[in-house]
C-alpha cells in the first residue's frame, strides 16, 4: 500500500459514490451489493465486468472475502460481541462518516 | 476431492478449506452431533433458498415449513433462519428468548459457529454459480456436552473464555473448534488470523489490502453488521 494514497470512504457506502481511493472500488462494491441483493441476474452482470476489467482471479478472490463477511457478521451480531476497547475511539470519526451508528446491533452490541 | 468443479481460478487453498470446513461439520462437536450439525448446515440452506419472511416470524410459527419430526430443537432452528436471513436484527432479549426455550448457552455458540461458516461458504458459491460443498456422510456419536465452567458471560452475550484477540474472535471462544474452523475460513477467504491486526498493508492473491477492506466494510454495512 502506498502511505500517500488517498483513501476515503464513500465506496464503502455504495457503488454509485465512486472508488473511494481503491482500485475498481466502486466495481467491487458494486460487486458486493449483488451478492446481497442475491439477483441472479445482477450477479451475472458484475461477475462479467470483474472478469473484465480486474480479471479472473480478483472475480474469486474477491467473492471469498465477500462471503467471508456474511460469516463475520453472523458470529458479531449472535453473540452481542462488543467494539474492541482499542478501536472505540479511533473509529468514531468512520463510524458516523459511514452511517453505522443507527444500526440496531450498534444498541445492542453496548448493553 | 475439489470442493468445486469450475473453469474459474478457485484457489487450491481455497477450496482445500471448504472441503475441510465440511467434514468438520460432520464431526460430532462439543454440544451437537456429526448428524445434528449437519442438519444446521441443511436448514441453513433452506432458510437461504425460502421464501424471505419478516424477522419476527419464525419458522417454527409457519404451518408446514418445519417437519414435526425434525431432527433439531425448534428453538434452534428458529435460531438458524434469524441469523442466516436477518442478522442485522438480533437482540439481547431475542437471544435471551433462545436459551429461555432449552438451548444450552455453550451449544448456542456451537450452533452460530456451524451457522455462520455455512454462509460464508455457501455464499462463495452462489455468488460464482457453483455447486454448493457436498455435505459428507456425518458422525452419529454422541457429543460430551462438557460444560466449560471456566467461560463466563463478561462482554458478549454469550460465554466466553479468557482468551486474548479481537472481541469477534473471542465470541465464540467457549467451543474452540468453532474458532479453528473460523480460522480455516478466514485464512483463505480474509487473512490469516495471526497477521490481522499486526499486518495491515501487505497483499493477499490478487487483491490489495485496501481492496479487501473496502470489501469487507461494504459486506458488513450492508448486513447492517455495526462491530
Amino acid at each position: 500500500m502506498n502511505q500517500d494514497s488517498q483513501v476515503s470512504f464513500e465506496a464503502i457506502d455504495s457503488s454509485q459514490a465512486g472508488d473511494g481511493g481503491v482500485e475498481h472500488g466502486a466495481l467491487l462494491s458494486r460487486l458486493c451489493e449483488a451478492m446481497f441483493s442475491q439477483d441472479p441476474d445482477e450477479i451475472a452482470s458484475v461477475r462479467d465486468d470483474v472478469i473484465e476489467v480486474a480479471g479472473a482471479d480478483v472475480l474469486v478472490d474477491a467473492i471469498a472475502v465477500s462471503a467471508n463477511f456474511y460469516m463475520m457478521t453472523r458470529i458479531a451480531d449472535a453473540t452481542g460481541t462488543p467494539l474492541d476497547v482499542g478501536t472505540i475511539e479511533p473509529s468514531a470519526e468512520i463510524r458516523e462518516i459511514v452511517g453505522v451508528n443507527d444500526f440496531m446491533s450498534r444498541r445492542e452490541a453496548s448493553h | 476431492m475439489a470442493a468445486y468443479t469450475t473453469e474459474l481460478p478457485v484457489r487450491v487453498d481455497l477450496d482445500v478449506s471448504h472441503v475441510e470446513v465440511a467434514s468438520r461439520w460432520a464431526t460430532t462437536g462439543s454440544w451437537w452431533s456429526g448428524v445434528e450439525r449437519v442438519a444446521i448446515v441443511e436448514e441453513v440452506r433452506r432458510a437461504r433458498d425460502g421464501d424471505d419472511s419478516a424477522p419476527w416470524e419464525a419458522p417454527s410459527q409457519i404451518d408446514g415449513l418445519v417437519a414435526k419430526d425434525h431432527l433439531l430443537p425448534t428453538a434452534a432452528i428458529d435460531a438458524i433462519w434469524r441469523i442466516t436471513n436477518h442478522p442485522g436484527t438480533l437482540t439481547a432479549e431475542w437471544h435471551a428468548s433462545i436459551l429461555g426455550q432449552g438451548i444450552n448457552p455453550q451449544a448456542y455458540v456451537e450452533l452460530v459457529g456451524v451457522v455462520a461458516q455455512a454462509n460464508a461458504v455457501d455464499r462463495f458459491a452462489d455468488a460464482l454459480n457453483v455447486t454448493r460443498v457436498d455435505l459428507p456422510k456425518a458422525s452419529p456419536d454422541q457429543p460430551l456436552r462438557f460444560n466449560d465452567n471456566s467461560a463466563e458471560v463478561t462482554s458478549h452475550w454469550v460465554p466466553t473464555a479468557q482468551v486474548k484477540g479481537p472481541n469477534v474472535v473471542k465470541a465464540l471462544s467457549a467451543v474452540p473448534f468453532e474458532v479453528d474452523s473460523m480460522s480455516i475460513l478466514s485464512a483463505t477467504q480474509y487473512v490469516p488470523m495471526g497477521t490481522l491486526l499486526s499486518d495491515l498493508v501487505s497483499d493477499q492473491n490478487s487483491l490489495t489490502r485496501m481492496q479487501i477492506e473496502l470489501i469487507a466494510a461494504r459486506t458488513s454495512k450492508l448486513n447492517e453488521c455495526f462491530y
